[in-house]
C-alpha cells in the first residue's frame, strides 16, 4: 500500500509539478530580478485556458504508453480515442479562447480558467487510472 | 387568467433552452475517476472481483445503464437549475438514449474482447479477462457520461443555439 502511494504520489507530482509549479516559480522569480510587485497566481498564469493545451499533451503520453500495453486491441483503441477526445475537447477550451480573445469576440477569463481547469481535471483522472490498469495488467501479465 | 399571471407564462415560456458546457461532465468524470482510482488502490483484490462477478452474472451492464442514464440526468437538470434555463427536448432525447446505446455498443466490444483474448492459449488467462473486464467497465462509465454531453454540445454550436 505504501509503495503504491508513493509510486502514484510521484506519478501526479511528475505531471503537476511542471504544469503548476515550475511556471509559478518561473513568475516568481522573474518578478524579483526585475524588482516588480506583480503577484501571478497558477490561476492567472492560465487563466486562457492553457491547462488544456498542457492536457493534450498528457494525453499523447498516455496514448502512447495504452497503445505498447498489452490489453485487447478493442481496449487499446477503446482508451485511446476516448482519451485522444478529451485531449482535443481540453485543447479546444485554449483554442477557442484564443480565438475569442484575439477577434474582439466576448470572452470571459473566469470561464476559460474553469472549462480548462475541469478538462484539465478529467484528462489527469482518466490517465491516472488508465495508468493504474496498465500497471495491474502488467503485473498478471508477467507476475 | 389574470394579467401578472399570463405576463408570467409569457416569461416562462421566453426562458431560454439550457446550454451545456462539457466543463459541466468533465468534472463529473473527473470524480467518478477519482473514486475509481481510490477503489482500486484501496481494494486492489476485492473491487475488481465485485466487478468481474457483476459481469459475469449479466448485472453488471444493468447496473451501468441505470448508473449512467441517472447521473447524466442529474448533470443535465443541475446545470439547467444553475442557469434558470429550461431542458430542450434534443438533448433530454440524446440523454435519455446516448448513455444505453454506449454501454449496450461497449458490452459488444467487450466480449469480442473477451473472446479475442480467449482463442490465445496465453498464461494466467482468468486474470487477464478480469483486467480487460474492469478496463472496459471504466472506459464504459466514461464514454457514457462524457459522449453524450459531447454530442449535445456539438450540435449546440452546430446549430448556434440550446437545444
Amino acid at each position: 500500500m505504501a509503495g503504491w502511494t508513493f509510486k502514484w504520489l510521484f506519478w501526479i507530482a511528475l505531471y503537476v509539478v511542471p504544469v503548476i509549479f515550475v511556471p509559478w516559480a518561473m513568475a516568481r522569480s522573474w518578478n524579483q530580478h526585475h524588482d516588480t510587485d506583480a503577484r501571478f497566481s497558477p490561476r492567472e498564469l492560465l487563466k486562457r485556458g492553457e491547462l488544456g493545451l498542457l492536457s493534450l499533451v498528457l494525453t499523447s503520453s498516455v496514448i502512447w504508453d495504452l497503445l505498447q500495453s498489452q490489453f485487447t486491441p478493442h481496449t487499446r483503441a477503446l482508451g485511446a480515442i476516448l482519451l485522444a477526445v478529451g485531449g482535443i475537447m481540453a485543447v479546444n477550451v485554449w483554442v477557442e479562447t484564443y480565438c475569442r480573445q484575439h477577434s474582439g469576440t466576448d470572452w470571459h477569463p473566469g470561464r476559460a480558467w474553469r472549462d480548462s481547469r475541469n478538462m484539465a481535471l478529467l484528462v489527469f483522472s482518466m490517465a491516472a487510472v488508465a495508468q493504474i490498469l496498465m500497471d495491474r495488467l502488467t503485473k498478471v501479465v508477467n507476475p | 387568467m389574470s394579467a401578472p399571471a399570463v405576463a408570467l407564462a409569457k416569461v416562462q415560456s421566453k426562458r431560454r433552452i439550457v446550454v451545456v458546457r462539457l466543463a459541466d461532465s468533465a468534472q463529473a468524470v473527473a470524480a467518478l475517476s477519482g473514486i475509481f482510482a481510490l477503489l482500486l488502490i484501496v481494494f486492489p483484490v476485492s473491487f475488481p472481483r465485485l466487478v468481474v462477478n457483476g459481469w459475469q452474472h449479466g448485472q453488471l451492464m444493468p447496473v451501468m445503464m441505470a448508473f449512467t442514464l441517472l447521473l447524466d440526468g442529474c448533470l443535465y437538470f443541475r446545470v439547467a437549475h444553475l442557469l434558470s434555463a429550461k431542458p430542450g427536448p434534443v438533448a433530454a432525447a440524446c440523454l435519455g438514449s446516448l448513455p444505453l446505446l454506449v454501454v449496450a455498443g461497449l458490452s459488444v466490444l467487450l466480449q469480442r474482447a473477451v473472446h479475442h483474448l480467449l482463442s490465445f492459449d496465453l498464461p494466467n488467462l482468468q486474470a487477464r479477462v478480469g483486467e480487460e473486464i474492469l478496463a472496459h467497465t471504466y472506459l464504459g462509465l466514461v464514454a457514457a457520461i462524457f459522449l453524450p454531453f459531447l454530442v449535445i454540445r456539438l450540435l449546440q454550436q452546430f446549430k448556434g443555439q440550446g437545444l
